[in-house]
């Protein structure tokens, strides 16, 4: 596989069928892709690769495949995940090209490969993540920014694209033109700022909520659209793989809740219950709430749950079983409250938030990936946005993929402290420091 | 006899129970209101509204030992803003306003409590939705001090068995009848908190439109049940705005199915409906900042100061003087500012014999209407053209309004 570079540090492209001659390697001299992944045979093509320093990998070895079937015990250091959608917001085919689809949630509704990302990281802490899907066929290429987008929706998980172009860019690259030049610069851009901020991709997720579940067989549906409804409606969470839950760190957490219909294994129980009896909320099905024994019956804000005391904390149950995740990820975040929010994100409906902290420190970044144009993101409005921070701290830097880092200053709004963002495009990344 | 009737007939909303089918502006029944000039948020709310509840004759009177329910006005998504400015500046009623009422209320000997809305598309805790604004519902908790302060999402059945159906004296415009969540059943007092703003469909809203948002979209919404009310919340109110589909079939339907399916038809004679069959005891308009040209989607530029609270015991003379304030004739109709695409929620509510919108016939106590009126037509003027409806040709005078600084 790779020849000098570790694992860690590949940046994978997928070598283009079109493209048959060895001088294209020169496309990539100067950028941040070091590893080219080929579909079949590559012959000289790879000779010139790694004559030029680039690794290469063929892709059968990889073992990429669909995320229900991917193997996560592979040895492979890389688990690669395929068959993941195109990263952007939904437009309505009746609408115009747009006019924003609205999800469920309300708000408009965003194809994000992150969440997909982010149990992969749970699933298999120790390997790279590299994510496979392909520009939309049948349709207009995409344009510069949703190459760059595309990039920074897995970018920001700490993941890595395996970078495929487009038909219609392929070929104009390969043919030298200049408007095809000028993309793919645009992308080798994108690339390198991320690569320049690889020490973020240690950061873990972070968020009020523990989420746990298997996340496959009879739990898969209910496992992934939770991860997928949840973070769109930036109720942020920390995933954990159901197999690791007896390792799994619980502090921080205000809520854990237990995905899956089955009762808890008994070695999870009393990890659960004492997480719940230190102050926890623990919330399960009405299926699996009996492995715990709750207490007092108390008042419970949330149509449709019963909530009791369970210790310092209180274990919430459905009376009705799951069924649908919406409306699990929407009482979910009731429960667990807003108020424990690590951000309050103002006119950024448009926009996939990503909130992770540096590990052993109290730093913490807050990244923005934006889905939409800037100009109607407040629903008519002037889309200005701002956010609050949960956490004190001492200085935000702001990162965009056109500016160099600045300072962000705070400004008061009644008794909170908010901070305005200037104008970006595709993606800004708030570095907190506490 | 039911506990509203009780206050009902006490004359907190007197007229409409007992009123023929159209009583006119001669007829319909006057109540002072209170107006007063109040320069900003925070500390200066509560003295001011203490004052104008005194000059309205004390609201113990009205609220001692008694349930009161509060319909507040976060109409819209939590999470947009214009610009940066929090959406209590612009849209909903101010949490400060909010507060102050509960304090004060509380003090007059109030027992219970509880803040009303309908969350947007939401079965989710009043609470939530506070919070998603950046709101910290336990400061209304301490506000209320002894008093138990509640709060219920009212878009559907809620904490309630069953809804309450409220009827329409008169039979009612567009609804014979409305059947609400509970809250607004079990209370002695209703109290609405409006803003002061114009509306694209309804020409304004204070405490009148405000109601509105009392119907649960359970049953009035777009994703209501076919038979019986919906579980939770789906989609809005097109069904009342533009008669898209009627009611579930557990309530009433509207009276002509024939009738026009134009908002501007439809949204005022439903809130007139409504404010006759559930009646409104204490309307408080939060017009200290606001915003012009109508509620959603609108621009830094159209956000105001007018720096005036407006309250009452009669809703309709509370709007009427609360449309005056804002460069409005509340004698207006259809196709004079701001109803130049809507009829007036004020005739029709007068027309139901709750209030008059007649100032001559309203007695108002504290500042002069003259001395705190903020022209909101003149406010959004361009180039000295006050601005009318988008899509409507400007007219009137130059501007001399202020906006938001």
């Amino acid at each position: 596989m790779a020849a000098g570079i570790s694992s860690a540090d590949l940046v994978p492209f997928l070598w283009p069928a079109s493209w048959t001659d060895p001088r294209h390697v020169s496309l990539f001299e100067g950028g941040p892709i070091n590893c080219l992944v080929f579909s079949g045979a590559a012959g000289p093509i790879a000779d010139a690769a790694r004559t030029a320093g680039m690794s290469v990998i063929y892709g059968n070895s990889l073992g990429a495949a669909p995320l229900g079937d991917v193997k996560w015990n592979t040895t492979v250091p890389i688990i690669a995940i395929t068959g993941l959608l195109w990263p952007r917001m939904k437009t309505a085919a009746a609408g115009g090209p747009n006019q924003a689809q609205a999800g469920p949630t309300g708000a408009p509704w965003i194809d994000s490969n992150s969440w997909v990302a982010r149990l992969a990281v749970a699933r298999a802490p120790a390997k790279q993540i590299w994510l496979g899907f392909e520009p939309p066929k049948d349709e207009p290429a995409p344009t510069e920014t949703a190459y760059r987008t595309a990039i920074a929706d897995v970018a920001a998980t700490g993941a890595r694209w395996m970078l495929t172009l487009d038909e219609k860019l392929s070929r104009s690259l390969a043919a030298g033109v200049a408007s095809a030049l000028k993309t793919w610069r645009g992308i080798l851009a994108t690339l390198a700022f991320f690569e320049q901020r690889k020490a973020w991709r240690a950061y873990i997720q972070q968020g009020p909520l523990g989420v746990v579940s298997t996340f496959a067989g009879d739990n898969e549906f209910m496992g992934t659209e939770f991860l997928n409804l949840a973070a769109r409606r930036n109720l942020l969470y920390r995933i954990i793989d159901r197999s690791r839950l007896a390792t799994a760190d619980l502090a921080g957490l205000r809520a854990v809740i237990w995905l899956d219909q089955e009762l808890p294994a008994p070695e999870a129980v009393p990890k659960l219950a004492e997480f719940a009896r230190g102050g926890g909320l623990l919330i399960a099905s009405r299926t699996a709430a009996p492995a715990f024994k709750g207490e007092r019956l108390v008042d419970c804000p949330v149509t449709g749950y019963e909530l009791r005391t369970l210790g310092k904390g209180t274990l919430a149950t459905t009376t009705e079983d799951w069924d649908d995740p919406y409306f699990l990820a929407a009482d979910a975040h009731d429960l667990v409250s807003r108020r424990y929010d690590p951000i309050r994100l103002f006119n950024g409906s448009s926009y996939w938030v990503h909130y992770s902290v540096a590990a052993g420190a109290k730093d913490s970044l807050i990244q923005l990936v934006s889905f939409g144009s800037r100009a109607r993101a407040g629903g008519g409005g002037t889309a200005e946005v701002s956010l609050r921070i949960a956490e004190a701290h001492r200085s935000v830097t702001l990162h965009t993929l056109d500016a160099e880092p600045a300072p962000l200053q705070p400004a008061a709004v009644g008794p909170y402290t908010e901070y305005r963002l200037p104008q970006f495009a595709i993606y800004a990344a708030l570095e907190v420091k506490a | 006899m039911k506990r509203r009737d009780l206050l009902f007939s006490a004359g907190a909303a007197v007229g409409a129970a007992l009123a023929p089918r159209r009583i006119w502006a001669a007829d319909a029944p006057t109540a002072p209101v209170a107006l007063a000039r109040c320069n900003s948020y925070g500390a200066e709310v509560l003295p001011v509204l203490r004052k104008m509840f005194d000059q309205l004759g004390g609201i113990g009177r009205l609220v001692k030992g008694k349930t009161v329910a509060v319909k507040l006005n976060l109409t819209g998504n939590p999470d947009i803003r214009v610009g940066a400015l929090p959406i209590e500046n612009t849209n909903w009623t101010h949490p400060d306003v909010i507060g102050a009422a509960v304090s004060l209320f509380a003090q007059a000997g109030a027992t219970r409590i509880r803040l009303l809305e309908s969350p947007w598309k939401s079965a989710g805790p009043l609470e939530e939705y506070m919070i998603s604004a950046g709101w910290e519902p336990r400061d209304f908790v301490s506000a209320a001090g002894r008093a138990k302060l509640e709060f219920e999402n009212t878009n559907f059945l809620g904490r309630g068995k069953e809804y309450h159906r409220f009827p329409v004296p008169n039979g009612g415009h567009l609804f014979p009848a409305f059947d609400l969540n509970h809250s607004y059943y079990d209370c002695d007092v209703f109290v609405s908190i409006g803003k002061l703003k114009e509306h694209r469909t309804a020409g304004v809203t204070m405490s009148m439109k405000n109601c509105f948002g009392i119907t649960p979209c359970t049953i009035y919404g777009d994703g209501a049940g076919e038979d019986e009310p919906g579980l939770v919340p789906r989609g809005g109110r097109n069904p009342i705005h533009v008669g898209s589909r009627q009611p579930s079939k557990s309530s009433l339907p509207e009276k002509d199915p024939a009738s026009p399916r134009e908002g501007g038809y439809r949204v005022p004679r439903c809130v007139a409906d409504l404010v006759a069959a559930r009646p409104v005891h204490l309307a408080i308009i939060d017009g200290i900042e606001s915003i012009t040209g109508g509620e959603v989607g609108g621009r830094p530029e159209n956000c105001v100061q007018p720096h005036v609270l407006v309250a009452g015991t009669n809703t309709v003379c509370v709007d009427a003087v609360g449309a005056a304030v804002m460069g409005f004739d509340p004698m207006a109709d259809r196709g004079v500012k701001p109803f130049e695409r809507a009829d007036s929620t004020l005739r029709l509510a007068e027309e139901h014999g709750v209030g008059t919108r007649d100032l001559k016939r309203i007695e108002v106590i504290g500042a002069k209407i003259s001395e705190v009126v903020f022209d909101y037509r003149k406010a959004r003027s361009v180039n000295g053209v006050p601005g009318g409806w988008p899509g409507q040709a400007p007219a009137g005078t130059p501007a001399r309004g202020g906006r938001r600084g």
